[in-house]
């Protein structure tokens, strides 16, 4: 099995160069004018937040909210790990972009025929063995690309060598865990990364439960209403029954008198 | 010739032409112009009006169709099959508009069909998509005899008849668990978004509070659907059903009260209610004309007894529906999204019109269909109950 790929991002090492974005919109052949946020135009910004930099792009979740919200599963985990869209069958219905919890998919709002828009983590280059066009382009070592394992394990060192950093790899267990990694020498929160809302466990899960129990409701809620469609039937025959006993009775009664 | 004209222009006739004419307009708007044109959706609010006014609350307020059909046929009450078939119109109408709806809301609509062939059993949105579909067809089978009995040929009309009475409670008891479900996972829908939801609607058991809001609030939009056609398309029923329809929906609501207010406690999200917040506001808004209002009202015999007072209760049960299934798609969402979102005109427009659609449908099809018992003797005898027996439907 292909070895599993990721992205390291070191918020202490940006420098809020953009190159990142450039090489992306140039590899997209998208206008080259830097956006304050995501859009279908923009699948990576770099936010300022204080004196940092912090980059914005599509987690690559391991267990995504988005392919499981999809309702004709256009969106799929890869083995290499992106997460991937299938534009061709994809029916515009945007439920993914309420499940994600990172808020990352965008949709051509202004097209006749819109798409959803995100990062790939340029998946045709990593399946021929490059790498993406942002961290190729990263000139500060700052977003990096490699094996997911070594990943954390280089993040794990860039850690522990320095000790401004947080001790904390933010994407190898959020939500499940993610194929964007991020360190930093600020806490998370003050750069505006969110817990994620299922803590460590997959965002799926949320769903699982109330899927899962609906086999056992139609079972029941099925055995439960035909048995009281038998009983209401049972007793419609017996009412008859015995109307039509009485009837006879009478009848008899009224012969014999 | 001019004064005959003049005549024919009613202020109702005005009001359905104003909302055909902006419909269509709005619908042009959006399937030629595109999304931008027609709403004020965007990447932070992607779902908006079409969903929660279309969608949640039409299917919602077409939940009478399975409640009564089950009442009826699985329960063996009677009593109700005066109104079954006007449930059941009601029902099948929402669910049509919801269908045409569909259409709208979606980006590529032409690939409406895509969620029968490609399936992702993960999806809550599947499972929805995919229980209204049966459920549709479902609808138009129960429906269907209303129809087929005013067909000119007798042969055809008595076959069809025959073999539709044989398999119909198989039909009825599947309808009534497709609906259960899609009901329920159309709250469902909004489990995924943990975290953008607000606390005072966002629950795991949301899926459950959909599903016991939406029977009694289908319930009243039915009552009040009867209490129209009533008024204005001389029909009969016995006010009795009504009546203790407003029964039922005082008792439904008090069901679905108690276990909002548990789930907001085990959620601890009461904190939230009295917070100066926008959604504070709108749950207390939702709470006085969902709750409290109608329950209030609905003890009361004088209300439940009296058809114009019984209307305007059912008709608060709508509203703070509606309060609700917005609340959820709209107002929950804003603050965590960093959205603001106003509906833009062509949204509320293209809505209007589909519902002004299936409001005309339910009437025509009241006036030449056998939907509800016909009055034979004059208007003023409407109320009138007719010693409770079962009229013919």
């Amino acid at each position: 099995m292909a070895r599993r790929k990721a992205m390291l991002i070191d918020i202490k090492l940006c420098i809020g160069c953009l190159s990142c974005e450039t090489a992306c919109k140039q590899l997209h052949r998208f206008s080259p004018d830097s956006e304050p946020t995501l859009s279908d135009t923009a699948f990576t910004v770099v936010e300022t937040r204080g004196d940092k930099f912090v980059r914005k792009i599509c987690m690559h979740c391991e267990d995504p909210a988005c392919a499981s919200a999809c309702p004709v599963g256009a969106i799929g985990k890869s083995a290499l790990g992106p997460v991937l869209y299938n534009a061709d069958k994809c029916i515009g219905c945007r439920y993914c972009m309420l499940a994600c919890p990172y808020s990352v998919p965008r949709y051509q709002w202004s097209k006749l025929a819109p798409y959803v828009k995100k990062c790939d983590l340029c998946s045709e280059r990593i399946k021929a063995g490059g790498q993406p066009a942002c961290t190729e382009a990263c000139p500060a070592q700052a977003s990096v690309f490699g094996d997911r394992d070594e990943l954390i394990a280089e993040a794990w060192d860039r850690i522990r060598a320095d000790s401004s950093y947080v001790p904390h790899i933010y994407g190898v267990e959020e939500a499940g865990g993610s194929c964007v990694l991020f360190v930093s020498d600020v806490p998370f929160e003050k750069l505006g990364f969110k817990p994620a809302p299922t803590g460590n466990q997959p965002m799926p899960t949320l769903t699982a439960s109330a899927l899962g129990d609906s086999p056992k409701v139609v079972i029941m809620g099925g055995t439960i209403l035909s048995a009281l469609y038998w009983v209401t039937q049972r007793r419609r025959e017996v009412a008859l029954a015995e109307a039509e006993e009485k009837a006879t009775i009478n009848r008899i009664k009224e012969e014999r008198s | 010739m001019l004064t005959r004209i003049k005549s024919e222009i009613t202020l109702w006739r005005v009001i359905v032409a104003i909302i055909f004419v902006t419909g269509m307009y709005a619908t042009f708007l959006r399937f030629f112009e595109g999304f931008r044109a027609s709403t004020n959706l965007s990447d932070q609010m992607p779902w908006g009006l079409w969903v929660g006014l279309g969608t949640l609350c039409g299917i919602g307020l077409s939940a009478a169709g399975f409640g009564i059909s089950a009442a009826v046929y699985l329960l063996g009450m009677e009593r109700y099959r005066p109104i079954l078939r006007a449930s059941i119109l009601i029902s099948f109408l929402g669910y049509m508009t919801v269908c045409v709806g569909y259409l709208y809301e979606i980006g590529l609509p032409w690939r409406f069909w895509h969620p029968i062939v490609m399936w992702n059993h993960t999806s809550v949105l599947f499972d929805v998509c995919v229980c209204i579909m049966t459920y549709t067809a479902v609808l138009t089978f129960e429906f269907a005899p209303a129809v087929i009995e005013k067909l000119p040929w007798r042969q055809f009309r008595e076959t069809v008849l025959q073999y539709h009475h044989k398999i119909l409670i198989g039909v009825v008891l599947a309808g009534v668990l497709l609906s259960s479900m899609h009901q329920s996972y159309l709250g469902g829908l909004y489990l995924i978004a943990r975290g953008k939801v607000h606390p005072l609607w966002y629950s795991q058991y949301m899926h459950a509070m959909f599903y016991l809001s939406a029977i009694p609030a289908g319930l009243a939009l039915t009552v009040m659907a009867i209490y129209l056609s009533m008024r204005s398309l001389n029909v009969r029923v016995d006010f009795g059903i009504l009546s203790g329809g407003g029964r039922m929906i005082q008792l439904l609501l008090i069901v679905y009260a108690f276990f909002r207010v548990l789930d907001l406690a085990a959620n601890q999200a009461w904190g939230y209610a009295f917070q100066r917040t926008s959604e504070a506001g709108y749950f207390w808004l939702e709470m006085l004309l969902f709750l409290a209002i109608p329950i209030f009202l609905l003890s009361y015999e004088h209300v439940r007894s009296n058809p114009e007072r019984l209307y305007w209760a059912c008709a608060v049960v709508v509203a703070g529906f509606m309060a609700n299934r917005l609340n959820v798609s709209i107002n929950a969402l804003q603050t965590a999204m960093g959205a603001h979102y106003v509906p833009k005109w062509t949204e509320l427009a293209s809505s209007v019109m589909v519902i002004a659609a299936g409001v005309m449908a339910f009437r025509y099809a009241v006036i030449y269909l056998d939907i509800l018992p016909k009055a034979t003797s004059q208007p003023r005898s409407r109320w009138i109950s007719n010693g409770g027996l079962p009229a013919q439907a």
